[in-house]
């Protein structure tokens, strides 16, 4: 397959997907908003209403790391079970499975700029100031790709034969959700604990990008490097045990 | 030209007692050591095909004929041997067809298309040929789920037919389809014989293998038993099986 035809395979993978995604409900596309708004609403009660946690743009700093928080947990949630729900095009057609999955957390990030899109309005209302500094944000993107897409190639890879991961992994981003600064900010983490937090590549990410998009200020270098560096070692090892794993997919879906 | 060509090829499935798909299992079964049987569904198969040729498989259910026609199309890799195909495919393998059954016709041939290699622009030109072969021109827009197992049959070979790919890789597609769709496959078979495509097929209708073939493979428990002139190897076949 050439480039220019696995791109169009990509896409009508794409396609498929959100048009299976949504068929049969009414509101449709509108649940990837509400989905994290309803999240978000809710967080905001307790932390903010209850827990009284009273720190400059909380709101904004809840509502990105749960959009980005999502993106990451249904990306990889998705693209673990791909591979098995499109076991019947498996069985019968050979093209790359590498499309496969990517595809599946294309779809995720769709929906991640949808949400970006909203937290950009929000933004707008909130009247708060525009700054060049936020451009870094399209690099933490970029490494937030990079690290799910390494995760999701792991997952997809070890599925069809194990099916615990899919319990596993509901439990390991229950974890996650709490370990990583979503519902607080990193600068409120006890000294003693921090190198644990960061550890999570997703915590250096959300921690930059908040700086980034929120308090416009330039990277944690720390971090920034730690983050590429976990992202393509993740990515490279995810893709090779994946490409070990794909010659089975045929026979174990 | 070889279009395909098997060099000793072998393929093993191992095939578990009881399907350990999960962690339990696994930590159990590690204890005990071994638990899957080994099926050996293709034993030492060597046959090469020419450009233009219509080569048939024949034996009975479980042969290894299907196992073959998905080796060919990459779907399984061999255990043992080489493989070597030089040229586009498009299979239509086992009846069953990786449609999703929740979308559209119309969807599904754009979809099937892309797996084998067919842009939007492309499929549109298509079409209604697909559509017309098919004889679903009424249904473009009715779910997948909603047709009829002939009719699921019929849109997905008709899909693999129209993708002008240089072999066709056919398993089974006469056992459901109607009389008219019967009637089409062979006129179909006539014309890519005429433009040299290669085709190979898979059935268990004698008549209609010798009819079109230019060269039959009976295979009999995995290995390739006899492999030529379609009336010899048919002959062998049906003595063997009374």
């Amino acid at each position: 397959m050439t480039f220019y035809q696995s791109v169009n395979l990509a896409a009508e993978l794409i396609r498929t997907d959100f048009k299976l995604r949504y068929h049969g409900s009414y509101l449709g596309y509108l649940w990837s908003f509400l989905k994290p708004l309803m999240m978000f609403g809710v967080l905001y009660a307790v932390f903010s209403k209850f827990l009284r946690i009273d720190y400059p743009d909380y709101p904004f700093h809840l509502f990105l790391g749960i959009i980005l928080w999502n993106f990451f947990a249904e990306a990889t949630t998705g693209a673990m079970s791909s591979i098995i729900e499109k076991g019947g095009l498996i069985k019968k057609i050979y093209f790359p499975r590498e499309i496969i999955v990517f595809s599946s957390v294309a779809v995720s990030f769709v929906v991640l700029i949808s949400n970006l899109a909203v937290f950009g309005i929000f933004y707008l209302f909130a009247n708060l100031a525009f700054d060049l500094k936020m451009l870094f944000f399209l690099l933490y993107l970029l490494q937030l790709c990079i690290v799910t897409l390494g995760v999701a190639f792991f997952l997809s890879a070890l599925y069809p034969k194990l099916r615990d991961l899919f319990h596993i992994w509901q439990v390991l981003l229950q974890v996650g959700f709490w370990a990583t600064p979503i519902t607080y900010i990193l600068q409120i983490v006890p000294q003693k604990y921090i190198t644990f937090i960061l550890a999570n590549p997703l915590a250096g990410i959300i921690n930059n990008s908040r700086l980034a998009l929120i308090n416009h200020q330039f990277p944690d270098v720390g971090s920034l490097l730690y983050t590429l560096a976990a992202g393509i070692i993740l990515l490279a090892s995810g893709y090779f045990l994946f490409s070990r794993r794909v010659p089975f997919f045929a026979e174990e879906v | 030209m070889e279009i395909i060509s098997f060099q000793n090829i072998s393929k093993r499935f191992k095939l578990p007692h009881e399907k350990k798909n999960t962690l339990k299992e696994y930590l159990f079964f590690a204890a005990k050591g071994k638990s899957y049987e080994e099926l050996w569904a293709l034993r030492q198969i060597d046959f090469s095909v020419k450009k233009g040729e219509f080569i048939s498989f024949i034996g009975s259910n479980g042969s290894g004929k299907s196992t073959l026609l998905k080796l060919i199309s990459k779907v399984y890799l061999p255990t043992a041997g080489k493989i070597r195909v030089n040229g586009t495919i498009a299979p239509f393998l086992e009846l069953g067809v990786g449609f999703q059954y929740d979308l559209s016709v119309k969807d599904n041939i754009y979809l099937y298309g892309a797996t084998f290699g067919l842009s939007r622009d492309k499929i549109n030109v298509i079409f209604d040929a697909i559509v017309d072969f098919a004889r679903l021109g009424r249904y473009i827009d009715q779910k997948v789920k909603n047709l009829s197992t002939g009719m699921e049959v019929r849109l997905a070979f008709s899909i693999a037919a129209h993708a002008d790919a240089d072999i066709l890789l056919v398993d089974e597609v006469l056992a459901v389809g109607d009389q008219i769709f019967q009637q089409k496959c062979f006129d179909l078979f006539a014309r890519f014989k005429k433009e040299g495509k290669t085709i190979v097929f898979v059935s268990h209708d004698l008549g209609i293998v010798e009819k079109f073939s230019d060269k039959v493979g009976w295979i009999n428990n995995g290995c390739l038993e006899v492999l030529g002139q379609p009336e010899k190897v048919i002959r062998t076949y049906a003595n063997q099986k009374i």
